[in-house]
């Protein structure tokens, strides 16, 4: 165990952070959507950490420290961008035109992605902590400060929009 | 895995009642097996979410060079101990570690050890030279002997 007073040293700090790296990027980049945004989110996020390193030591799961601090910057930049007016990027997402005739399983991946960008903040981020990072409902609670209950309400709301778009396009492109 | 299992399961999906190692066997089932035509508008869903964790992060993160006050001071003495090393070695290689008094004195000491040693090697020449003299002298005595022989000899010419 580290001595107390101890400060976590460059080695140290990237062991415990740099693993979860990936994962703090998919969650910036569902909710900023543009890559290059969830890039830059995911640097600012390890400054962060790196200048708080002593204080890291005292949470008892640096990894849903870091996902908290990555949720909350971001949804600080999109609040940011919406005071000043800025155009919120999208995916270059591409509306096949031959899905009204077929529904090929990756546009339908496509799809899905598409549909996840439409979503709440929170719904998106609840999908992403749950379907795509399988985090259990007790640590995606301490990530998002939300009860299980209303992690459960998220998700289910979330996970019947995208099956009910899902319908809709593959009902009427096959028909 | 049964259809009816597979409409069980759906459902507590979709209601959020799924644990996450039913969540991995909708996952595979979507993934890799035959789907049913009835079922195939589901199958997206679950394809994306593992399309998704392939996702990664290209950019290398950049972390400031360790700055604490810790470091910093032992960096500062490692630096400082470097640089009184360097001097010191310098000035030791130049002057062989003496003061600039010192280094004087010893330079007057030096020069006056070699006047000694000159002055000491010209007192030799001279003991040398003395005993020639002293041949000389010799010599001048045979000359005075001979001279006084010569003397003699017209003395006794005469």
């Amino acid at each position: 165990m580290r001595q107390p007073n101890h400060p976590m040293n460059q080695k140290e700090f990237l062991e415990t952070v740099l693993p979860i790296k990936d994962k703090l990027y998919r969650l910036a980049k569902r909710l900023l959507v543009s890559s290059e945004e969830a890039e830059d989110a995911v640097q600012e996020v390890y400054l962060k950490l790196w200048k708080g390193r002593d204080r890291m030591e005292n949470y008892s799961n640096p990894e849903a420290f870091a996902m908290t601090m990555t949720k909350n910057y971001c949804l600080d930049r999109l609040k940011s961008k919406q005071a000043s007016n800025l155009k919120i990027v999208h995916s270059n997402y591409q509306h096949s035109d031959n899905l009204q005739h077929k529904v090929e399983l990756n546009d339908g991946v496509q799809l899905v992605f598409k549909l996840m960008e439409t979503l709440p903040e929170k719904q998106r981020m609840v999908m992403q902590l749950r379907d795509i990072e399988q985090f259990e409902f007790n640590e995606i609670s301490e990530m998002l400060d939300l009860n299980e209950t209303a992690i459960r309400v998220n998700l289910s709301r979330a996970r019947k929009t995208v099956r009910d778009e899902l319908l809709k396009k593959y009902n009427y492109g096959i028909s | 895995m049964e259809l009816a299992k597979i409409n069980q399961l759906l459902e507590a999906y979709f209601e959020g009642n799924t644990t996450l190692e039913e969540e991995a066997r909708l996952q595979h089932y979507f993934s890799s097996e035959e789907v049913p035509a009835e079922l195939m508008p589901y199958a997206p869903i679950f394809v994306s979410q593992v399309a998704a964790r392939e996702e990664r992060s290209s950019r290398a993160i950049e972390i400031p060079v360790e700055s604490s006050k810790y470091s910093f001071r032992k960096w500062s003495m490692a630096a400082s101990i470097a640089v009184v090393l360097g001097v010191g070695s310098l000035l030791f290689f130049q002057n062989n570690g003496l003061t600039a008094e010192q280094e004087e004195a010893l330079a007057a000491y030096n020069q006056a050890k070699e006047t000694m040693y000159l002055l000491s090697e010209n007192l030799n020449k001279g003991t040398s030279k003395i005993t020639y003299l002293d041949e000389f002298a010799e010599g001048a005595a045979t000359i005075n002997l001979i001279n006084q022989f010569t003397e003699s000899k017209s003395k006794f010419l005469k």
